[in-house]
């Protein structure tokens, strides 16, 4: 990423302002209607989830520009999945659906170079997740 | 150096990885698989993935090894794996391969107290063949795991495709990084963002392939063109213009400080090393530069260090002078000489450098090695170990395995020669017992001369005397007799043999089982052969007998003998696969061989041809004279039943040019018989093969009798139907039987029995007898004047012939004919059909033209057809 790249995914994540609860709850819809067998892995009341990702959300943003701050969350979030039993190929879903409802709440303030600026931040935080998520689960019998 | 550093990189990340990761975790915690292959380009990360997960089975709590093919490793057998060996005696003259190599299964099961060992072994196809042999064994019997890597475009290892068929093993299939992972990756290694165009300079040079990443971005931070400035990284200057990975570590390499480079030389050669030993001799501040630069990687379990990627050492090596790298292999070699003095696995790497660097090692490694390589039939290492003892050096032992490789090699003369010299050394019974076993299946199979095979085994018969070595000696009498056309007599010094101890009773099951087929006692053939194939298994592979599937190849040929040619296909099938991985070419032949009679009796002789031109490909390729001949004789018979005259004489003419060879030898008579009915000289065929058939009988080959009589009642009509019977009714042969159904009722002229017949042969699979049983059964339904069947006899016997791929046969033309032309008449008619004149007929045939017009009058009448304008049509295309 370009520090521009990370200053457009600041910038427009602020732009959401009193929409991000509208923006996480968007999120949700789009991740169970690509994958419908993701739901039963959260067992938490789904608004209550929504708030959680909200607030995630902004502490990795916030993070963005300083690796080793970003790493510290991250991991530590991959590793809580992987006791969630979420595994790689559901990384993938998981960045169309918040691409798609980034879009959706964003409208047309989410142009093409926003796009491309939080598709390759949500590919760094996923792969940091994963790292964390190998770390702390054992492997093999 | 280094300006530009202000990272450490404690491990360079890995990206876009994670599946394929979860993937190797699941396959480890299945435990019921035996590994996981990565594939992919150089450079695409299949090192380094295989590095990740030895880590990630090791935070778990496996134990661990890594092996590494090179091309040093590979020139000594175990090398690569040296260090997995079991301490101790090490393996000597007596000891086979399932022991030594589980003895090495117990010796890692007891080290980690029976938790599953995660091997890596990195380019699995460089790896000498004892070794694969050895890692393939461990990952069958689950002592390991084995996550191997194979580069697009190397041979894949038999070992990976073996457990890969059986569903052992998991694969993944590595591709270069996507724009968007090469972006994480960056921004992980540099730990931050990277100014805009920069992404895409690396995007454009590299194309996403991570070693061209690693290596740009370590050379770019070394030179000081990578920079970071307030949090942000700079490309200050171009990245190296370079298309060429190997260029590109060359110049990362050649800027290494001289004390830098030569532990980059060092390591190149004979890495893996010990850190203690790099520790004290070289400053410390030197390896934390080259482990800084990700030149080398330190690995904290074992205490080892080697360079980072396997590229690294390809392009030292590659720039280094040959007298360099001579003076370091021998240095380092005499240093763990006298570091160890006791021989064990560290001997194996000593003389692995003293041979790379062109010295001579201990004679005693060599041997040692040479006996390693012969368990993996590595034949070629083990000449060239043994080899480079010296003279004076080698004794009987030695003599043997190497009398054993040449003539596993195809150089058959100098076998002889080393065998005759082994005989002259001092040496134990068994291996004067085996130096002449030896020397008598060289002098059988490689030079062809039986009788000579003969007078070695007497003479060593003279000289040995301790049971069970003197059976053995018999054993192998008989199987020379079996194996140059004397089953009758092999079965009688068979019968001068008690039962004996296992490695008899493998060495009698050899000569036993074909000799029982030939005479026509297929079932007990069948279990012979079966129980040799037990017995051998669980002997082992030892030295001075043929290769374990050899009783495969028998089995094959006496369920063939015995009409089961469908079994028989299968198993020669299974064998041919087991065989082409073991490199054996003898077996590789005749189940090559064995197929092609299947199919010749099926009828399939298409299929036969192709079998039996492979089996004379690899015969040649080998040097087998013997064993060429028997399939250069199918490949005639092949062509000859497809009607191609011409190239059925070149293959006999190509026989010819070998020694003769005894070995079912009135059934190589088959060839030259049907390549003369094809060239339309009947009467040579009939007497060739009443003249083979007696020679069958002369020597108790019943099922060749059996074969030959029939073909000669097929093609010109003689009645040879009592002998058929006689002949099935001493054997246990369905297919004899069918013959001599088929026998009975073509001289009877009986169509219902001629369609039993046909069903007979249907049953058994032999379609294009059925086709002509059903053909004769058609004929003799027409004369009785029961039109309706004999029209559904001749409909059926068209459908049979169909099956056989193009086959025409006299049996068959009868079928078009289907009219009862007198034999003269039959031969007139085929050679007028093909276009030659009466005159010309008159004279083949020492007939006057009058008569051979006669004939034709004759026939035309039974034909009705006006003259021969309608000849050929009306018997349809020619034999």
């Amino acid at each position: 990423m370009t520090p521009e790249q990370i200053t457009l995914v600041q910038s427009s994540f602020r732009r959401l302002g009193p929409q991000l609860p509208a923006m996480a709850t968007r999120f949700y819809q789009e991740l169970f209607a690509r994958d419908p067998a993701l739901r039963p892995l959260f067992t938490t009341p789904l608004a209550q989830q929504e708030v959680k990702f909200a607030d995630k959300l902004t502490e990795i943003v916030r993070a963005m520009p300083r690796l080793d701050e970003l790493l510290t969350h991250t991991r530590a979030l991959g590793a809580r999945h992987a006791g969630y039993g979420v595994r790689a190929a559901h990384y993938q879903t998981l960045g169309d659906a918040l691409l798609a409802a980034l879009a959706a709440v964003l409208g047309d303030r989410f142009d093409a170079p926003t796009r491309e600026a939080w598709a390759l931040a949500y590919n760094l935080v996923a792969e940091t997740m994963l790292e964390g998520a190998a770390a702390a689960r054992p492997t093999g019998s | 150096m280094l300006a530009g550093v202000t990272v450490t990189l404690p491990r360079w990340p890995i990206v876009g990885r994670r599946a394929e990761l979860e993937v190797f975790e699941r396959t480890l915690g299945s435990g019921e698989l035996a590994g996981l292959v990565i594939h992919g380009r150089a450079g695409v990360g299949k090192t380094r993935l295989a590095d990740e997960c030895r880590q990630q089975a090791a935070a778990a709590g496996h134990p661990t090894e890594r092996v590494a093919g090179s091309r040093t490793t590979a020139l000594v057998p175990l090398g690569a794996v040296a260090a997995l060996l079991a301490d101790g005696p090490g393996p000597d003259g007596q000891a086979g391969t399932v022991a030594l190599f589980e003895q090495t299964r117990r010796a890692l099961h007891d080290r980690h107290d029976g938790r599953r060992l995660v091997m890596v072994a990195d380019d699995v196809s460089l790896l000498d063949a004892a070794s694969l042999a050895l890692v393939g064994y461990l990952a069958a019997q689950g002592t390991i795991f084995l996550v191997a890597t194979v580069r697009t475009g190397e041979p894949v290892p038999d070992l990976v495709t073996s457990l890969w068929r059986d569903g052992r093993l998991e694969r993944v299939d590595l591709e270069d990084l996507s724009r968007i992972h090469l972006d994480t990756l960056l921004h992980l290694a540099l730990g931050g963002p990277l100014e805009v165009g920069a992404g895409r300079e690396f995007w454009e040079a590299t194309r996403g392939n991570p070693l061209y990443v690693r290596e740009l971005v370590l050379g770019g931070l070394e030179s000081g063109a990578l920079v970071e400035r307030s949090g942000v990284w700079h490309l200050e200057d171009r990245l190296p213009s370079t298309t060429r990975l190997l260029d590109l570590v060359g110049q990362r390499i050649g800027q290494l400080s001289a004390e830098a480079r030569s532990v980059v030389e060092l390591l190149a050669l004979c890495q893996p090393l010990d850190l203690a030993y790099l520790e004290a001799t070289t400053p410390i501040a030197v390896l934390e530069l080259l482990e800084r630069a990700g030149l080398v990687t330190i690995a904290v379990d074992c205490q080892e260090v080697r360079l980072a990627h396997p590229l690294h050492a390809k392009v030292v090596r590659a720039a280094m002078p040959r007298s360099r790298a001579r003076a370091i292999l021998l240095a380092q070699a005499d240093r763990l000489q006298v570091a160890t003095p006791v021989p064990g696995p560290v001997a194996l790497r000593i003389a692995i450098w003293r041979l790379d660097a062109g010295g001579r090692p201990d004679p005693a490694v060599l041997i040692r090695g040479a006996h390693l390589a012969r368990y993996a039939h590595d034949f070629r290492v083990v000449r060239q170990l043994i080899e480079a003892v010296p003279g004076d050096q080698l004794d009987a032992a030695g003599a043997l395995l190497l009398g054993e490789a040449l003539y596993e090699l195809g150089v058959f003369d100098a076998a002889d020669r080393i065998l005759a010299r082994g005989q002259q050394l001092p040496g134990s019974e068994h291996v004067a017992l085996r130096l002449a076993v030896t020397r008598a299946k060289n002098a059988q199979w490689g030079l062809c001369q039986p009788d000579v095979a003969l007078a070695i085994n007497a003479a060593a018969l003279a000289v040995i005397t301790s049971s069970p070595l003197v059976e053995e000696l018999v054993a192998d009498e008989a199987s020379v007799l079996t194996f140059s056309g004397h089953p009758g007599r092999a079965l009688a010094v068979l019968d001068r043999l008690a039962d004996g101890d296992q490695r008899t009773r493998v060495v009698r099951a050899i000569a036993a089982a074909p000799a029982l087929a030939m005479t026509g006692r297929t079932a007990e053939a069948v279990s012979v052969a079966e129980a040799g194939h037990a017995d051998h298994v669980a002997l082992g592979d030892e030295l001075a007998i043929a290769h374990p599937a050899m009783h495969l190849v028998n089995q094959a040929f006496a369920l063939t003998e015995a009409g089961r040619l469908a079994e028989a296909e299968q198993l020669a099938r299974a064998g041919t696969e087991i065989v082409a991985a073991d490199r054996v070419p003898i077996a590789q032949i005749f189940f090559a061989v064995n197929l092609g009679r299947v199919a010749t009796l099926q009828g399939r002789v298409a299929t036969a041809r192709r079998y039996y031109a492979e089996a004379a490909g690899v015969a040649q390729a080998s040097h087998f004279a013997g064993p060429r001949r028997v399939a250069l004789s199918g490949l005639a018979l092949a062509h000859a039943m497809l009607g191609d005259a011409g190239a059925a004489a070149q293959a006999l003419d190509e026989r010819a040019t070998g020694p003769a060879f005894g070995f079912r030898g009135p059934e190589q008579q088959l060839a030259d018989a049907w390549t003369a009915i094809a060239s339309r000289r009947p009467a040579e065929a009939a007497q060739r093969l009443r003249d083979a058939a007696a020679q069958a009988a002369s020597t108790g080959h019943r099922t060749a009798e059996s074969w030959l009589l029939h073909d000669l009642m097929r093609t010109s009509g003689q009645d040879t139907c009592a002998r058929l019977r006689d002949l099935a009714g001493a054997c246990d042969s369905p297919l004899m039987s069918a013959r001599a159904r088929h026998g009975a009722a073509a001289r009877a002229r009986d169509a219902r029995e001629l369609a039993g017949a046909a069903d007979d042969f249907e049953a058994l699979g032999a379609m294009l007898l059925a086709a002509e049983a059903a053909a004769g059964a058609a004929e003799a339904f027409r004369r009785d004047g029961d039109q309706r069947a004999a029209t559904a006899a001749a409909r059926r016997s068209s459908a049979l012939a169909a099956a056989c791929e193009g086959a025409v046969t006299p049996g068959l033309f009868h079928a078009a004919v289907a009219v009862p032309l007198s034999a003269r008449e039959r031969e007139i008619v085929m050679l007028a059909a093909a276009g030659m004149a009466s005159k010309d007929i008159a004279e083949r045939l020492y007939l006057s033209v009058r008569t051979v017009n006669n004939h034709l009058q004759h026939a035309y009448t039974k034909l009705g057809v006006s003259g021969r304008a309608g000849l050929a049509q009306a018997v349809g295309s020619p034999p």
